[in-house]
Formats: C-alpha cells, structure tokens, sequence
C-alpha cells in the first residue's frame, strides 16, 4: 500500500506531456464540424481496423494512457458499435473484411460520423490496387473527417479531435 | 556458419533412394526429395532423437515464366544443435498434387493449407483441407500467387460459409466473437465451444486482414521494398525491415559495417522494449488491476517518444536500409537515451514489485492458459511464447545477426506455460535488452553507415534470413527475378506459427480467462494474415 501511494506521489502527473501535435493535414470541412455538433461535450468513438498493419490501433490505444488522457476530452471508447457515435476507421479494407465494416455502419445509431484514420483508411496507402483490396473507406460507407499520416501521431489525432468539436460561438449555447 | 554436415550424411545414409540431389543454399544445406519420400524423410527428421527436428517454414515458389515447375520448400531446425536443414522437391508441369507431411507433423498444418489457397496445389492426405486465406465467398480457382493471377484482378463475390467444427451434446454452446473485437484490436474470429464456463473447443478463424503483401512485394524492385516490410506487422516495423534488409544484402553480398550492425541491434532492442512494457501493462489491465496498466502505459509512452526524438518516427521507421541503416545516432544521444533507460529500468523495477506483490492478480496469472512443452513441441511454437513453455530457442543466440555475435544475450527460459511464464519471460527480456542497449553504447565501433553491394543477383537466386523479433523468429525468403526485381518474398511472422498453439492453451480455462490468454500471447493479426 505505502508502495504504491510512494510511486503515484513520485512519478506525478504525465498528462499532456507530449509534443504538440501539428495542424490537421487535410481540413475539416464546415459539413463535418456541423454533423459533430451534437457529440462536443461527450463523443464515444468505436474503432473499425479493416486491415490496418496495427500501427494505427497502437495510437488509438496510446490515446488512453495516462499521457494523452483522452477521456479529459469527453471521449469515451466503447465495445460495440451500438453504443457509438463516431466510428473510427483504420485499414485499406480488406476483400474479407468489406462485409464486416457495412455492417458495423448499419450497426452505428444515428446521428453519426465516420473518421478514416491513417494513409490507408484515406486512399490505401501502399496496399492500394492489390487484389484483396477494395478501400479506400469512402467507397463504402460515407466518410466525414480524414486523418492522414502512417501512421498520425496520438498529438494529431487529439488535434482532429479538438477541430472537429470545437465551439465557433465560444461564449453562447 | 554452423556446421551441419552430420545431420546431412545421417539423412542421407537412411534414404539413399531418396534424396537426388543434395548442396547448400547461403551455407544450409538443401536436400533435394523424391515427391513421394517427403513424408517419411519428414518424419524421420522429426523423430530422430539425434535429429529432433522442428518444421520451422514451408513454402512454395512457383517458377513460371523461367521454368514450368513448383517448388516445395521444408525448412528444419535440428533442436539438438539449432541448425538448419532444407528439404525441397518439385512440381513438374501439369503436376497440382503433393503428398502431406501433416499426419506426421502438427505444425505443417496451416502451412499446408496456405499453399493450396494461395497456389493452387493440393496436399494430398492432408486432415482439413477447408479454407484459410481464402475465405468462403472468393470465386474458386482464385490462388493468388500462382505467377498468371494479375496483383490487381478484382475478385468478385460469391456464395459460401465456413464449416466450423462443432461439438454436439446437451448444454454445449457456441460463441462467436468477432472479427470485430471490444477493445482496439485487430479483426479476428475466435469460436467458442462451451459446457458452462469451461471452453471445449477454440477455433480460431483468421485472415480477415489479408491484403495480399507477398503478391505485392513481387511488384517491387529488391532495394526498393523496405517500406512495405515495415507495415507487414507495424509493431514490428524494425524486426521486418531487418529481416527483409538481411536477405537482400545476402543476395547482394553486401558486407554491413559493424557500427550499422551495433545500431540495427539498439533499435531492434528499442522495439522489443516498448512493446513488452506495454504487453506487461495490458495482461495486467485483463486483471483488471489499472494501476500498472496506467504506469506501463506511460512508460511506453515515454520510450516511443524517445524512439521519435531519435528517428523521427514512433515506431522507428525508415531506419533499417538495404545494406545498413539509414541514420546514425550521436554519443550525445546515446548517453541520453542511456540515462534515460537507466531511470526507466528503476522506475520499471518499482512497478514490478507492486505487481507482484499483489495476490489477486498473481492468482490470475498461476495455472491460467497452460502450454504444455509437449504441445508446444508439436507445433514448433517459437519466441516468448516458447520460452515460456521451456522450448529455449533464441536467434539472437542460436544464429546470431547484426551484432549478437559480440553482445551475447541472455535466455530467459520458463517451463510452466501459464500467463505468468509468459509474463515473466518478458520481465527478464526488459531488462536484457536495456542491458544489451548499454553495451551497444559501450562498444559501438566507428565506420560507415551504408555499404555497396559488391554484386546484382542472378535471376533465381535466394536467400532465407532471421531475426528474433519481439514476439519471436521472423523469416524472409527473398528470391531475385528478372531486372532487379523481387520474384517471390516468403514472409512469416511468429504468430502464424502461435496462433493455432493458442487453441490448445484455452482448453478447459473459462471464458473469461480468454482475453487474459490471448494478451499473454500477444499475438499479431496482420503478420499472420499478411
């Protein structure tokens, strides 16, 4: 118990001990930033990887440690799509998981947004053209915010993030 | 190289009809098989108590346009001594069938089974001939890699289902989970047989995230298809890259310089590193014990933004080259990293011993998940996981690469097979390589960075290399064709090896342990599917 309560008193607060993430690199469109309106206070995201090399799914989890602490943002990751507002997809959509991510779009209660996440969800990166696959996202389900990089640092997803559901009328509603 | 010639000659004295040709390959030497022998040879290999061999990869090149034949190559690593041995035998013509070693050896099961979908040819005998890279609803006659199938043909869609195995009985219940998973993970799909609690029966239904990466790397130039290894698996960006790096500087004869091997160990160390902390903080975070998975995370954190400070990327990318490594690291910054490592080690030492002295989640760990050495000899289950259930294989000592030869790591070696074996191996692995990285610092020799190849290879020509990644032995069989370019790149990853291991370590464990299971393996999705 003392060891415990000695470690935490030691090491601290790490949150946002990070770099600062760099500007988005491909603008939010106004479309994008009205359709996020109802999720600016609380936002649950489900992450989709439709054949992602796994890079992607690490800076999604890195967003949970204590360093980035995404949830201080109202962001929430759930398990189901269900319980969704954003979906997040990673991958250039693989023949066999095409199915799979029509499916989870259906799954995903409305109001909802689709974010491509890394150079595969946006334009299949260097998978492009392969026979076994069928991406980029946007030629199955609509998509709303793009976040290019391979994969984008966990600062520039929390950048996205913070654009996405920023309050232009800071001081009214 | 190590000498394996005894093997050969005993080999060769017990099958004199046999073998028709015998020579080496890179310094391993290569048996070549009667089509028919293959089982038996196969099997006196495995059996042989002098011999003890593993299968450690199968894998087929189809020779079109030079020559109208396919290739089968058998790759074995004598237990004994740790050498290698090759069996090869040919497809001529219109031949599509080969006789199957399966019934003789567990591990050429999925091997087996990749070959039929991504070739075409049909492992005659072979116990479960259903679909594994190729799911239900590809049109038939669609093999890939066979040299005639376009890298950009659009597959078309048709009707199918996946005939899982199935327990009949009063009270056995199926769950399905997946391929989308709860948490942030890769897509796979795990089927559950269950009585109550216990499972019965795991069947693991994988190769959703298959994106065709070995059709591609044939539409690449040999110097020129670093990138793409990097994001086979991209947790192990570092452990690919090498080992595709490895092969091609074989091909080339290109003689790295010391000091690009030292570098190539300190990042391979680094990767190792980063990801068995983080692996240490998820199997606890499946206990539901946050707190150590809240320090790990952060640790890990902390080392991937070291990782960016010194290369520019999180996950060391573009430091692997053909021929060396593409930047080089200041005396500054390795006694930065180097004071930097030293507090993590202590830091990292103070969260271990919180772990373990906290019986409810050390209860978890015991007897959770067991790997029998048995099992895992039969399946030729190889890295942490091995280690754990008592297989002491280890490139980076048994054939030592980039800098291993000098730096000599220690074997961290458990026999019982549980979470906490597993566990344990990478505790002791964390430390060793913060080790290994101080003597990297301490005996980095000087010299260049990037070394010429010395020749262009002949089309044809092939080279097998290794790397004893984080998760375990990654092997790349690079072949040159025509122009520079890449003829075939046969690329495992440990896990294609474990997964199927992993249905046997959840025998008779409850449900709920599963996800605690399959952290402890750890295993990736991407390098299996490919």
């Amino acid at each position: 118990m003392f060891r415990i309560l000695k470690k935490s008193l030691q090491t601290g607060s790490v949150t946002g001990q990070h770099p600062v993430g760099a500007a988005p690199s491909e603008p939010i469109g106004p479309e994008a930033i009205e359709k996020a309106k109802p999720f600016r206070r609380s936002m649950t995201i489900r992450e989709v990887d439709t054949g992602s090399c796994n890079a992607c799914e690490m800076e999604m989890n890195a967003l949970a440690n204590p360093v980035y602490d995404v949830e201080r943002f109202g962001v929430h990751i759930a398990a189901s799509p269900r319980h969704a507002d954003a979906l997040v997809v990673t991958g250039p959509v693989t023949v066999n998981m095409e199915r799979a991510l029509k499916d989870v779009y259906k799954a995903t209660a409305d109001p909802k947004i689709v974010i491509a996440l890394g150079d595969c969800a946006v334009n299949c990166g260097m998978f492009k053209g392969s026979y076994a696959v069928t991406g980029p996202v946007d030629r199955h389900i609509p998509v709303d915010v793009r976040i290019s990089g391979c994969p984008p640092r966990p600062a520039e997803i929390l950048a996205v993030l913070a654009k996405l559901r920023q309050d232009e009328s800071a001081s009214g509603s | 190289m190590i000498d394996a010639r005894p093997a050969v000659e005993q080999v060769q004295a017990a099958f004199t009809q046999a073998i028709t040709e015998v020579c080496a390959v890179h310094g391993v030497p290569m048996l070549r098989v009667k089509k028919q022998d293959l089982p038996t040879v196969a099997h006196f290999l495995h059996t042989n108590p002098g011999l003890r061999g593993s299968l450690s990869l199968l894998w087929a090149v189809d020779h079109r346009p030079r020559e109208a034949r396919y290739e089968l190559c058998y790759l074995f690593t004598l237990a004994e001594r740790k050498d290698w041995l090759l069996l090869a035998t040919d497809l001529h013509g219109d031949e599509r069938e080969f006789p199957s070693i399966t019934p003789h050896l567990h591990a050429a099961k999925w091997y087996e089974r990749e070959i039929r979908d991504l070739f075409g040819l049909v492992p005659i005998g072979h116990p479960d001939l259903r679909r594994l890279v190729r799911h239900e609803h590809w049109p038939k006659g669609s093999h890939p890699l066979k040299r005639d199938f376009p890298w950009d043909r659009v597959l078309g869609r048709v009707q199918g289902e996946y005939a899982f195995r199935k327990i009949h009985g009063e009270g056995v219940f199926e769950v399905p989970v997946g391929p989308i998973h709860a948490g942030i993970i890769e897509p796979g799909h795990f089927r559950f047989s269950v009585a109550g609690e216990p499972i019965m029966q795991l069947e693991v239904r994988h190769f959703w995230k298959h994106r065709g990466v070995e059709k591609l790397f044939e539409q690449q130039q040999l110097t020129e298809a670093v990138p793409l290894s990097e994001r086979v698996s991209g947790d192990t960006s570092v452990g690919h890259s090498l080992a595709y790096c490895q092969a091609v500087e074989m091909l080339q004869g290109v003689e790295v310089s010391p000091r690009a091997r030292y570098l190539r160990t300190l990042f391979l160390e680094l990767e190792r590193l980063h990801n068995h902390i983080g692996d240490v903080g998820a199997i606890c975070n499946d206990t539901a014990y946050a707190l150590a998975h809240a320090h790990c995370g952060r640790m890990k954190e902390q080392l991937m933004q070291l990782n960016d400070r010194l290369t520019g990327s999180r996950f060391l990318r573009g430091v692997n080259c053909v021929g060396g490594v593409a930047l080089d690291l200041s005396g500054l910054q390795l006694a930065q990293v180097e004071v930097e490592l030293n507090a993590l080690e202590q830091d990292f030492s103070d969260i271990e011993k919180i772990v373990f002295a906290n019986a409810s989640l050390t209860e978890r760990l015991e007897n959770t998940g067991i790997l029998t050495e048995g099992i895992a000899w039969d399946h030729a289950v190889i890295g942490v996981v091995g280690r754990a259930s008592g297989i002491d294989r280890d490139l980076r000592r048994d054939r030592p690469f980039a800098a291993y030869d000098v730096l000599q790591p220690r074997v961290a070696l458990y026999r019982y097979g549980d979470v906490r074996a597993r566990m344990r191996v990478r505790l002791d692995e964390i430390h060793e390589s913060i080790r290994l990285i101080r003597e990297v610092r301490r005996g980095l020799p000087l010299g260049r960075l990037v070394s010429r190849p010395m020749h262009q290879p002949q089309p044809g020509a092939w080279a097998l290399s290794a790397v004893e990644g984080w998760r375990g032995e990654i092997l790349y069989v690079v072949m040159a064709g025509d122009a520079g370019r890449i003829h075939r790149c046969k690329v495992r990853d440990p896990s294609f090896v474990n997964w199927p291991a992993i249905q046997w370590a959840a025998l008779g464990n409850i449900v709920p342990d599963f996800p605690l299971i399959n952290k402890s393996f750890n295993l990736s999705y991407a390098g299996n599917d490919l």
